[in-house]
């Protein structure tokens, strides 16, 4: 995290440096962080991960609008991650990313011209972009 | 009139194998339904973005009508424009499944890939 800090603080990127002395202070490992996974977003998960891989999520900078949920499907469970679902439909969210969409839902919509996972009604997100992968932090 | 070299019409829409074989399977479901319909509407950070529906008729006679394969599909009569010589795809992984336009005409499309400018 300190190096994170300092990394930020030397880019001089502002709102990035409240929102991580703010995550510090809120320590870390905050259990309180969490994410709702829908019904379909189950569902689907229990379709594909029968081999032992979750889902992961992560948000990264860039996109339209700041930053940008990616997901992947994976094997490897590192040490700073959190689970969410339940039994073989799993979620799994490292904790700097999800400081960033505490409170979000993950879902999986399905509709005529795509289906795909996504994450909706991210407290801290502010209106991004149309697609729904990239969003700003409110402040 | 002699001499006038005759061109092969193209369709304003192509269809790969693998947006064939959805469609027919979207239409499975939905016997009433003769096919897809493809619009484009003002959306999206980057201007316009395309827009799906099943079909029961063709709703407006300007529509385009494509038929490829055994399946249908309208184009908007808005959108022909905006479409034309477009290649229409579906891609399919396990974290998602979209059908993707492969489009000449853009210039520019956002980083998500849903909305495009010309």
């Amino acid at each position: 995290m300190a190096f994170l800090l300092r990394q930020v603080a030397r880019t001089g990127f502002q709102r990035n440096l409240i929102l991580m002395r703010h995550a510090t202070a809120s320590t870390s490992a905050n259990p309180e962080l969490s994410v709702q996974v829908s019904e379909s977003c189950l569902k689907r998960l229990r379709e594909i991960c029968v081999d032992g891989s979750f889902l992961r999520v992560t948000v990264e900078g860039g996109g339209c609008s700041g930053f940008q949920y990616k997901f992947d499907l994976d094997k490897q469970l590192n040490e700073d991650d959190r689970q969410f679902g339940e039994g073989e439909a799993k979620v799994v969210i490292d904790t700097v990313s999800l400081e960033y969409c505490s409170g979000a839902t993950v879902d999986y919509h399905s509709e005529l011209i795509r289906a795909g996972f996504r994450m909706v009604a991210n407290p801290l997100a502010e209106q991004g972009c149309s697609c729904g992968s990239s969003f700003s932090i409110k402040l | 009139v002699k001499g006038r070299k005759l061109i092969p019409t193209r369709a304003a829409l192509t269809l790969t194998p693998a947006a064939v074989l959805r469609i027919k399977t979207l239409l499975q479901d939905k016997p009433d339904m003769v096919g897809l319909k493809v619009g484009v509407r003002q959306r999206g950070c980057n201007g316009l973005s395309y827009t799906l529906d099943y079909a029961s008729q063709k709703a407006d006679k300007l529509d385009e009508e494509v038929v490829q394969d055994g399946v249908k599909v309208f184009i908007d009569k808005k959108a022909q424009l905006s479409l034309l010589g477009t290649e229409m795809d579906f891609v399919e992984s396990k974290l998602s499944s979209e059908f993707v336009f492969n489009n000449p005409n853009i210039k520019g499309t956002c980083g998500c890939g849903e909305s495009f400018s010309m």
